[in-house]
């Protein structure tokens, strides 16, 4: 039920409401109906339905060593522009496993070009 | 390292250019018990095959190696697309995904490879050998999940399938793109009449021989490694392919193993060939989609089985028929079996896959434990198409021992309470013990048609009515070693005409003369 709620708190934030009047119109909606004692978990129902988007918004560049950084935004930013995404509040991170190259994660989408995934590639074509 | 890997080796550091292809992906949000929540994956399809993602955060060397016995990738098959994510299943180790993990989506839906290299083989689920002996390297990938033959290209059945069991070809007749199924409680013999029908395949000439299919649901693995060693032995595996998903192997491999299995039946009947599968068993198929169902949290039904639990069976099902000419010909003979339980045929399962087939033959533990196997009850056994399949002559002596047996089977209960008999009563009743004794036959030795035609023909003639109930089917043995030793040619014509001709009705009749004159000391009881 509180998952319900939140899901409707969330979309009429999202579509524009003040966060402060959606709440004080859920909440007399709520106490309207006897049900005020889900406020609370209609709470925590919204974190969650809020990280879940942004998770999906949030575009992760991760990179082998720091100083490739400034190379991979660029190429990244690039690669977002062909899929016809913005390239606003691009995220980065280290990630030394990857060996070189660089590695685009959001928004459902995937981009790796690291060097381990190129070396992982040649290997698995060499050995099957 | 050998010389040929490090040339191409080579040949990959030339040809290499790097390319940025973007793959549409989710994050896996809750897993467990082979069920997987995921995040993201808005595009993806149903039944759509996702990649997990394993190397992520590992050093190349441990992404190179996966883990002990286990696939290098690891897949999942979508099964729920809800509004804020998919559910999927693991199609491999659960203990390998992890939360956070990324999925890929491959665009694709779940094939399995499919081609005449894998006869004689034995493979899992996915397609993959399971034998130890090496990968497939020429196969073409066929849909598990299609649409059956639709009306205008099918065929109406009309060549008979022989299993070599005298109680199923002579009353419970399949033909080539049936489905019959086989229903019993535990340890009636179901499975041993399906593997006899595929050994009894032998007797074909390899033009006519269908391909076999055998695919073992929810088995133990010592049991699918005793038959895959008794076709081996019997020269039967070069012709037969093992869909193994075994009662270890996760629920939705045991749910997905039949239609793996039709899927590379599907690739040899678009071919033209014939092809015959045999499911065992449908119930531990039912089972393991039950367990997955839950698991997804589909509302549960009668049973606690799913909504489409019928069409789980029906759309698998369909997909036996036989083509037309313009099709190629080809046909798949199927043979589901199922498990009842106290002989109850009533249940959801055995009621719907009941109602899909077109014929049953019920194997019963009373007749089972009385020594009659095997042990089909043919008072209840029907084959609703088989009968246009079956062969001039085996119609022209199987004709009313249906019949015969009923009448028999009401007056042996009679017998119990009555103690004086008339003579046509008890005639009947030794002639019905006697026709028992003549469909008796052991496991593993299936008949060719044309000695099962003639030994009916003789039972018909009251050939043993002066031979002891006990010898009856020694002496029956004893005459079809005698007509293949004396009579080879009338044999033959009955099997390649497949009609029994007065000429051969006549040579029968010298022989079974010549047979007791003989053997005079076999038939001792004077009429």
């Amino acid at each position: 039920m509180e998952k319900a709620y939140a899901q409707a708190l969330w979309k009429m934030i999202t579509d524009g409401m003040p966060p402060k009047k959606a709440v004080h119109a859920l909440h007399d909606l709520l106490k309207a109906h006897g049900r005020v004692e889900l406020m609370s978990r209609v709470g925590k129902a919204l974190v969650r339905i809020a990280e879940r988007a942004s998770r999906r918004t949030d575009v992760v560049v991760s990179v082998a060593r720091e100083q490739d950084e400034r190379k991979a935004q660029i190429q990244a930013k690039e690669v977002l522009k062909e899929l016809g995404m913005e390239a606003k509040d691009l995220k980065t991170q280290v990630d030394d496993t990857l060996i070189g190259g660089w590695r685009l994660e959001g928004k459902e989408h995937l981009v790796d070009a690291s060097y381990k995934k190129y070396l992982l590639d040649m290997y698995n074509r060499v050995t099957t | 390292m050998d010389g040929s890997t490090v040339e191409k080796i080579i040949k990959e550091i030339e040809q290499f250019a790097p390319a940025n292809v973007s793959a549409h992906v989710g994050r896996v949000t809750a897993v467990g018990d082979g069920v997987v929540a995921i995040d993201g994956l808005s595009k993806a399809l149903m039944s759509e095959v996702v990649l997990f993602e394993e190397h992520k955060g590992k050093k190349l060397l441990d992404a190179m190696h996966p883990p002990a016995g286990g696939r290098s990738e690891l897949y999942g098959l979508i099964l729920n697309l809800e509004e804020d994510g998919v559910r999927a299943t693991i199609l491999g180790d659960t203990a390998r995904v992890s939360e956070g993990m990324t999925v890929k989506s491959t665009g694709r839906i779940l094939s399995v490879p499919a081609g005449d290299e894998m006869l004689g083989r034995v493979v899992n689920a996915l397609g993959e050998p399971i034998d130890g002996k090496g990968p497939f390297t020429e196969t073409t990938m066929m849909p598990v999940e299609r649409q059956a033959a639709g009306v205008i290209d099918r065929k109406g059945v009309s060549v008979p399938l022989q299993t070599g069991i005298k109680a199923i070809d002579a009353m419970i007749p399949i033909g080539r793109g049936q489905r019959e199924l086989i229903i019993g409680d535990r340890g009636t013999g179901k499975t041993t009449v399906a593997i006899d029908a595929i050994i009894n395949q032998l007797s074909e000439t390899p033009e006519k021989r269908p391909i076999c299919i055998y695919v073992a649901i929810g088995q133990k693995e010592s049991k699918t490694a005793r038959i895959t060693e008794l076709l081996r032995e019997r020269g039967a595996l070069e012709y037969t392919i093992i869909v193994d998903a075994p009662a270890s192997a996760p629920a939705a491999l045991q749910f997905l193993a039949p239609y793996a299995g039709v899927a590379i039946g599907e690739y040899f009947m678009d071919k033209g060939k014939d092809v015959l599968i045999i499911y065992d068993d449908l119930s531990k198929q039912a089972t393991a989609y039950r367990q997955l169902s839950l698991l997804l949290r589909r509302p549960p039904g009668r049973e606690a089985y799913p909504g489409d639990i019928f069409y789980l069976h029906s759309r698998l099902l369909e997909r036996a028929c036989r083509l037309n000419e313009e099709k190629g010909g080809g046909s798949i003979t199927a043979l589901p079996i199922i498990e009842t339980q106290e002989g109850d045929v009533s249940g959801y399962i055995p009621t719907n896959v009941i109602s899909i087939t077109d014929g049953q033959m019920f194997l019963i533990s009373d007749l089972f434990n009385k020594g009659i196997r095997p042990a089909i009850d043919v008072g209840i056994s029907v084959s609703r198409v088989g009968s246009a399949a079956q062969t001039k002559a085996m119609k022209s002596v199987a004709g009313g021992i249906k019949l015969e047996l009923a009448q028999f089977r009401e007056l042996e209960a009679f017998m119990q309470f009555a103690s004086d008999l008339d003579k046509e009563t008890a005639d009947r009743i030794e002639t019905g013990r006697r026709m028992v004794e003549v469909l008796k036959q052991k496991n593993g030795e299936p008949i060719p048609v044309e000695k099962q035609v003639a030994a009916i023909y003789a039972a018909n003639q009251t050939f043993f009515r002066e031979v002891p109930v006990s010898k009856v089917t020694d002496i029956e043995r004893q005459f079809v070693e005698f007509l293949d030793r004396q009579y080879k040619k009338v044999l033959d014509s009955i099997k390649t005409s497949g009609q029994l001709s007065d000429d051969s009705k006549k040579a029968l009749d010298k022989a079974m003369k010549e047979f007791k004159a003989a053997h005079g000391e076999l038939f001792s009881i004077k009429v």
